[in-house]
Order: C-alpha cells, then sequence, then structure tokens
C-alpha cells in the first residue's frame, strides 16, 4: 500500500489506482495485485449482475469467472486503451451473454482480438483512470432525468429497449429517441477518451 | 471498404449494453468486424458501461471467495492463447459470424423462397427471441416489396442492392423499425447475399406473416 498514485476511495480508505494493478498483474504475475482488483470489482459486478435478474449465487460467479478472465488477460489490455473499469465492464457482460447462450454453445469471442489487431492506435489516454470515470459519470449527470433513466435501465439493468418502453410506460421509438439524444449530449465528452 | 450505413446509436448502445437478442447481436459485431467508425463509437459506449460500474454499490462476495479465486488462479499455470472461436473456410465471413456459419458461404444450403430469392435460417441458442437468416437476391432481382413486424437488420455481406434509402454495398447495414417499407433491389452483375436479423416474437406474429411471410416462410 505505498503507490504513490493512491487516491481516497468514497469510503475514505485508499483505493489502488486500477491501471497500476493490472500492470503488476500482466507484468509480475502479482497475486496481491489481482486480490485488490477482487475488492475493487468483484463485489460491483455482483452487484450489477443480481440488478439484471442473476441471482446471489449465480451473481457471484460471473464476478469470480470476471476476475479470473481478468488474470488470464491481463496482458491484453492495451494501456491507454481507457479505463480499467471499463475493460472489466465488457468482460463481465461477454461472459453474461455467454452465459445466457450456453445453451448454444457458440461463446461469445466478442471483437476483444479484432480491436486489439487492428485499433492499437491513436493517441493514448493521458488521463487516469479514476479521471476517466469521474469525467463519464459527471457526463451522465448532465443528462436529463428521463435520458439518464433510459441509460440506466439499459446498462446497469441491462434492459432491452422493448422492456423500457414497458417499464418506463413510453413507446419503443421515444426510448430510441431519448437514447440518441443521450448520446449526442455524451459524445462530446467521452470524445478524447478513447 | 467504405461504409454509408451503420447501426442507429441505440442500437450500438445496447449492443454495448449487451442486452440485444443473439441474431441482432450477430449482425451488429459482424458489421463492427468490417466497420472502424462503429468500433471507435462502441469504445465511447462501453465507457458508460464502465463509469456506471465504477458507481455500483459494493455487494459482498461471500466468504473464501478471494481464497478461491487466487487458487483458481494458480491453477493457471500458463498464458493459453485466448480461444478464437472457429474460424471460417471463407475470409468474406467475419470471425463473429464464422461460429454460425463455418463452412463459408459457398456452402450454404439455400431454400428457394420466391423468384430470384433464397433463404437459410442460422440456429441461434434457445434464449434468442429473433431470427437469423441469410438472405440471397439473384444479380438484378427484387425482393417484394414489405413492411417488417419488429426492428431489421440487415447486412451486405456480398455484391449490392438499392432501395429508396440508397445504395448498400458489402459491409453496410440496414437498421429498419417496423413502420419502414421498401423494396431493394440486387445490383446486376453478382448475387447479393445479405446476413439478417429480423424480430418475431410472438406478439409480433400476425404482422410477421403479412409482411415477410413471402420472404421467411413464417
Ligand atoms: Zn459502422
Ligand atoms: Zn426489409
Amino acid at each position: 500500500m505505498s503507490d504513490e498514485r493512491q487516491k481516497p476511495g468514497p469510503s475514505g480508505q485508499t483505493e489502488a489506482d486500477p491501471a497500476a494493478l493490472l500492470d503488476r498483474v500482466a507484468r509480475d504475475r502479482d497475486k496481491a495485485a489481482l486480490a485488490e482488483l477482487f475488492a475493487i470489482f468483484a463485489p460491483r459486478i455482483k452487484s450489477m449482475m443480481m440488478k439484471l435478474g442473476a441471482d446471489a449465487a449465480l451473481a457471484e460467479d460471473l464476478a469470480q469467472e470476471t476476475l479470473l478472465s481478468v488474470w488470464r488477460k491481463a496482458h491484453l489490455y492495451v494501456a491507454g486503451r481507457g479505463a480499467v473499469a471499463t475493460w472489466i465492464f465488457t468482460i463481465a457482460r461477454n461472459l453474461r451473454i455467454d452465459q445466457l447462450r450456453r445453451q448454444s454453445n457458440k461463446p461469445y469471442v466478442d471483437l476483444e482480438s479484432i480491436e486489439i489487431e487492428s485499433d492499437a492506435r491513436g493517441a493514448p489516454s493521458l488521463l487516469e483512470e479514476s479521471e476517466i470515470v469521474d469525467r463519464v459519470s459527471r457526463a451522465i449527470e448532465t443528462l436529463s432525468p428521463e435520458q439518464r433513466e433510459v441509460v440506466r435501465l439499459s446498462f446497469v439493468h441491462e434492459l432491452p429497449h422493448a422492456e423500457i418502453a414497458v417499464r418506463v410506460g413510453i413507446p419503443l421509438g421515444t426510448v430510441k429517441s431519448r437514447l440518441r439524444l443521450a448520446y449526442d449530449r455524451l459524445r462530446p465528452m467521452l470524445e478524447d477518451l478513447h | 471498404m467504405t461504409i454509408a450505413f451503420h447501426p442507429d446509436i441505440s442500437t450500438l448502445m445496447a449492443w454495448s449494453a449487451g442486452t440485444l437478442d443473439e441474431p441482432f447481436a450477430v449482425v451488429v459485431s459482424t458489421h463492427m468486424a468490417m466497420c472502424e467508425a462503429c468500433r471507435e463509437t462502441a469504445r465511447r459506449t462501453d465507457l458508460i458501461g464502465g463509469a456506471l460500474l465504477k458507481a455500483e454499490t459494493a455487494e459482498p462476495m461471500s466468504d473464501g471467495a478471494l481464497e478461491r479465486l487466487l487458487e483458481a488462479a494458480d491453477d493457471e499455470r500458463i498464458d493459453l492463447p485466448e480461444p478464437r472461436g472457429s474460424d471460417s473456410v471463407d475470409p468474406s465471413v467475419p470471425q463473429p459470424l464464422a461460429r454460425y456459419l463455418p463452412d463459408g458461404l459457398d456452402a450454404v444450403k439455400w431454400k428457394f423462397s420466391g423468384p430470384g430469392v433464397a433463404t437459410c435460417e442460422l440456429p441461434t441458442g434457445t434464449n434468442a427471441n429473433g431470427r437469423l437468416m441469410l438472405l440471397r437476391v439473384g444479380a438484378g432481382k427484387r425482393v417484394p416489396e414489405h413492411g417488417h413486424g419488429g426492428q431489421e437488420l440487415t447486412l451486405i455481406l456480398r455484391g449490392a442492392y438499392g432501395d429508396r434509402f440508397g445504395r448498400f454495398a458489402a459491409g453496410d447495414l440496414a437498421d429498419h423499425d417496423e413502420d419502414v417499407e421498401h423494396q431493394p433491389i440486387a445490383e446486376p452483375g453478382e448475387d447479393c447475399i445479405c446476413l439478417v436479423a429480423v424480430d418475431a416474437r410472438l406478439n409480433f406474429r400476425s404482422r410477421v406473416i403479412r409482411t415477410l411471410q413471402p420472404l421467411f416462410g413464417f
């Protein structure tokens, strides 16, 4: 706990910079760093998975599988490609989709290999993890309450647009137009973050 | 490849959130494998998911969860290369589609669906609501005019077609809502082969029968 990049977390405790932790996992196969990433992300992934309808046991499995993937794939994470939280979000999302599709026996390999091969380019983001997350969070806060609601229902509750329409009581076309407006509003703020 | 038509941003946001039904997700992923602009956009929409994950409240993990993770990490002796999914024998089939079409486009068993039009349904998981199909329109032939019972995503894999929205060539994706009516006509010279996801949930069934029956034989 001596890394100078540590910042006070919301609870007043210091929370290490996930990018530095991930770097230690990739370079040194450092299990203490993996344990710290676990402490930061596993409970949040579990919470997100439960909100989208997984029971506690399945949500916990998905959180564990996500962290194990982080251990396996740490070397594939391209530093400067954005927040570690974003990368871990995409891993958790893909594992959940994979789990939903398991009957079809077609693992969701997503686009990660294609992306890494063809897009490891562009100016790396010079912002730190916490700054990226703060900026995106602040950007989301600037949305109108209606726009924020559809974005949250879409990402955190992972509801299909048709279900959002039913839950909020608006037509499907309105869900889509609110998402479009939300993105137009967020886009300039996400532009240089990658 | 110059791509002129992309998925609607609301469709890309759903892809990023992981809420797209399997057939639609396959079409979008296949387009993204061909389209750098949409990969760039998806990186931005993924940021939203990452920020929301970071803002999640913590749901405590059960006792011993960390120890089990570290044990599992111990068992991972070597960095095995990531499974790349099955690669298709056909270079014109991008990887996200290769899992559904391992033998390539030339091995597809087409089913006659009208003059100049053939289809082939691709199997998806039992959780899928919509259907994933290949559509082949003979060079210079037209698809019967139709509307859509729900959302329809059409990605051009080979050849090109034109309709009232413009010219769609390989890599272009048409993202149509219900209410859209059109009549695609394949360009002469080469058959046009498209990957199509259609919404075929039960509550749309009566409309689907009216609109897409000639094509997909619902
Ligand atoms: Zn595109
Ligand atoms: Zn159509």
